[in-house]
């Protein structure tokens, strides 16, 4: 692996998108996996060598005092105990999933269980507990764990729900109490647009960019719809997105300079807006006619990333292969 | 080992490799990769096993390959008690179970405790359930300092006219006069924080101890706007606190706004913090006298840390000043990093309107943050060594950034109920 220095000590190709990067923060260098390239070893921005020695050795073996001495190249050996680095490896992939898994009803990625996922990533914190950068992060995590109501149909599920336990009694951490499922359905694919009641004059669809919208507020692959609608002698511009699995802040659409609420909920549980416009929306070039999903204090509606398609398209598919997966997280392996 | 010997060795390897030679006798005390605990490490291992206040070739961090067997051995030496340690430990969560405790962190509050047991009694005998009784109750019921106690004491007509002169006085009394001299005679911390992240000089230290140099750096917080800019307070120049009665842990104001009761009021709430606390007539008179010192702090070492801690994050949000490894420039490369991180854990990238000021006002959230831990470890006579400074420098920022996400993710929760 290449090791160049600047301000910080990089090892590796630091994973470049921000929905790909499985990261751990650890004290004095955060390491990162790029969840699309499946490697075991990591990338490393090292900010502090001399706290970061305390624990490198764990990731990179012996190739680690080069990394710290000054190498330009390194090469970490294939053979060692790399039960530590495995595990942040898990804990990294419960943060990478926990902002990016693309819960979409049209791309068949079931939703994570939250429950499972937050009590899985605090028994992984506390497994690497002895590398990260933040002292109290068991107890920070603990502090989101809602107890797992056991027995469940899943071995795994409850030996989690065992060791959670034993974590909050380590750290003198109250768990709320399990609660009753409130994982609402999904919505129906079929519903959106419709234009009952008037004429369509023009119509499209765009991606939801997902940096603009909280995690699982929207269905990570279908489109946002909009319609320009001519009814009783007005126009207006009708939007629609297909939720995803978690109740989200409000959210909005631009379009061209037309700013719409999605307020309203149609009988398909499409979430959906209005706003009347003037005629001259229908002369906007096509390269104009662009609807932009957002969620305001959250994002300001931005360009889309040119790449982001096959990117998240990637990202989709590596996810539908994460469902039972015997390598996968128990969070990722029982999505449903 | 690779065949080629190095100079130096990580601290943390050798420690992992001494540990795991202990085998399944210390798996209480490590966590589920066979490592030691955080604390295990913090409260038992450094404190009392390896001492590298004494033993400085055990400091963390890179360890001379000559002292490296001294290490292992050392650690191999204490097996038995660290296995006793970790029996105890086990005896004692299951006494604290059985009565139902469920106040502090357990490894906080008894693992210098299981060492003490260890080291008197070895592993636990017949009576160990008596034993481990013995010490919860001293543990949790603490006849020391409680909040209860503290209002019935200010609430006590017969204490309140006096705690009230007392303040009057403390307040009254001529400040040191501020020192003339245009800033730049200031005694300067710029090369003390040059390098203590790294290489602390001690000497520095002292001498800026020496000069005073934490009470001078306060002398203009009684200009109007001065404390105010430093997130300190509300008011346009800090007022005579009052005594206080209640506090609520949700809603205290800005340190040089809270009352007497309320800058005591943390401190006695947490079971690990209110150990070694004075009684609280002593307590509140202390917490008088210090309210009208500079700083509104009673050791020159505070409140030099806040002075220290000013001048390094000073350029969190500006052009930087410090030089490269400077404690300036390495919180404004953990400030910067936090942009990145919040990109990566998809964080919001425009603040909510009710975060938005704390994210502006990061610095004042820093000194703020600095004021509470400084306040705190002069109640429990933890004075800051030059050593220690640049681990509280940076983990304030931390926590502040920390409690940030967490505030933010909160937010993002209750517009979704909404």
């Amino acid at each position: 692996m290449k090791v160049t220095r600047a301000s910080d000590v990089v090892v590796g190709d630091w994973p470049t998108s921000p929905e790909v990067v499985a990261l751990i923060e650890g004290a004095g260098a955060s390491l990162a996996w790029d969840v699309l390239a499946d490697t075991a070893v990591p990338a490393a921005r090292v900010h502090d060598p001399e706290r970061a020695a305390e624990w490198l050795w764990e990731v990179y073996g012996d190739a680690a005092e080069a990394v710290l001495g000054g190498a330009s190249e390194v090469e970490v050996p294939a053979d060692g105990d790399w039960r530590v680095r495995d595990a942040c490896r898990r804990a990294a992939q419960l943060e990478w999933a926990r902002a990016w898994w693309p819960a979409s009803v049209t791309a068949g990625v079931p939703a994570l269980d939250p429950v499972v996922l937050h009590v899985e990533r605090a028994v992984a914190l506390s497994t690497v507990e002895h590398l990260l950068d933040d002292p109290d992060a068991v107890e920070r995590a603990l502090a989101s764990v809602v107890s797992l109501a056991v027995p469940t149909s899943d071995p795994e599920l409850d030996a989690l729900a065992g060791r959670i336990a034993a974590l909050a009694e380590d750290y003198g951490v109250e768990l709320r109490p399990a609660e009753a499922p409130t994982r609402s359905g999904f919505a129906l694919a079929a519903g959106g647009v419709d234009a009952a009641g008037g004429v369509t004059a023009l119509s499209g669809a765009s991606t939801v960019d997902w940096t603009l919208v909280p995690h699982g507020v929207v269905d990570a692959s279908a489109p946002a719809r909009w319609a320009v609608v001519r009814r009783q002698g007005r126009t207006v511009l009708e939007v629609s997105v297909v939720p995803g699995p978690t109740p989200g802040p409000r959210l909005a659409a631009r379009f061209g300079d037309v700013e719409v609420a999605l307020d309203g909920v149609d009988a398909a549980g499409w979430l959906i807006g209005s706003s009347p416009v003037s005629a001259a929306v229908l002369l906007l070039p096509p390269d104009r006619r662009v609807l932009t999903v957002y969620a305001p204090g959250f994002a300001e509606p931005a360009a889309p990333d040119p790449d982001a398609g096959p990117r998240r398209a990637a990202i989709i598919s590596y996810a539908r292969s994460r469902i039972g997966s015997p390598t996968a997280t128990t969070t990722e392996r029982t999505a449903r | 080992m690779s065949t080629v010997r190095a100079a130096t060795l990580p601290r943390g390897a050798l420690v992992a490799r001494a540990w795991a030679g202990l085998g399944a006798a210390v798996a209480p005390l490590s966590n589920a990769a066979g490592r030691p605990l955080t604390r295990t490490v913090k409260l038992i291992l450094d404190p009392l096993v390896l001492r590298p206040v004494l033993n400085p070739e055990f400091a963390s961090g890179a360890v001379a390959a000559e002292h490296a067997d001294a290490l292992t051995s050392r650690i191999a030496d204490a097996g038995p008690v660290l296995a006793a340690t970790a029996s105890w430990f086990t005896v004692l969560k299951k006494e604290r179970r059985r009565r139902w405790i469920t106040d502090g962190n357990p490894q906080d509050l008894y693992f210098q405790r299981c060492f003490e047991l260890a080291t008197g009694h070895g592993e636990p005998g017949p009576d160990a359930a008596d034993v481990a009784a013995a010490v919860l109750e001293e543990v949790h019921g603490r006849a020391g300092p409680t909040v209860a106690a503290l209002r019935d004491f200010v609430t006590d007509p017969a204490n309140a006219a006096e705690l009230t002169r007392l303040l009057d006085t403390a307040w009254d009394a001529p400040r040191p006069p501020a020192p003339a001299l245009p800033a730049p005679a200031l005694p300067a911390t710029a090369p003390f924080l040059a390098t203590c992240a790294v290489t602390p000089d001690r000497a520095l230290f002292a001498a800026l101890v020496a000069g005073s140099a934490g009470s001078a750096g306060a002398a203009d917080l009684d200009r109007p706007g001065v404390a105010l800019a430093h997130g300190l307070t509300s008011r346009d120049r800090p007022v005579r606190p009052e005594l206080g009665r209640g506090a609520s842990k949700a809603n205290l104001p800005r340190p040089f706004d809270r009352s007497i009761v309320e800058r005591l009021f943390a401190p006695l709430t947490n079971a690990f913090q209110r150990e070694g606390l004075a009684d609280v007539p002593t307590l509140v008179r202390r917490e008088i006298t210090r309210s009208a010192g500079p700083w509104q702090l009673a050791d020159e070492e505070s409140r030099l840390v806040v002075v220290l801690g000013r001048d390094a994050s000073a350029d969190l949000a500006g052009p930087p000043v410090g030089g490269p490894g400077s404690a300036a420039a390495r919180l404004r490369s953990r400030w910067e990093r936090e942009a990145y991180v919040h990109r990566v854990l998809r964080m919001p990238s425009a603040a909510p309107p009710e975060v938005r000021a704390d994210v502006r006002g990061v610095r004042e959230a820093y000194l703020r943050r600095l004021w509470v831990r400084l306040h705190g470890r002069e109640l429990r006579h933890d004075t800051v060594t030059s050593d220690q400074v640049w681990d509280v420098l940076d983990g304030v920022l931390r926590s502040v950034i920390l409690d940030q996400r967490d505030r933010l993710r909160s937010v993002l929760e209750r517009e979704a109920v909404a």
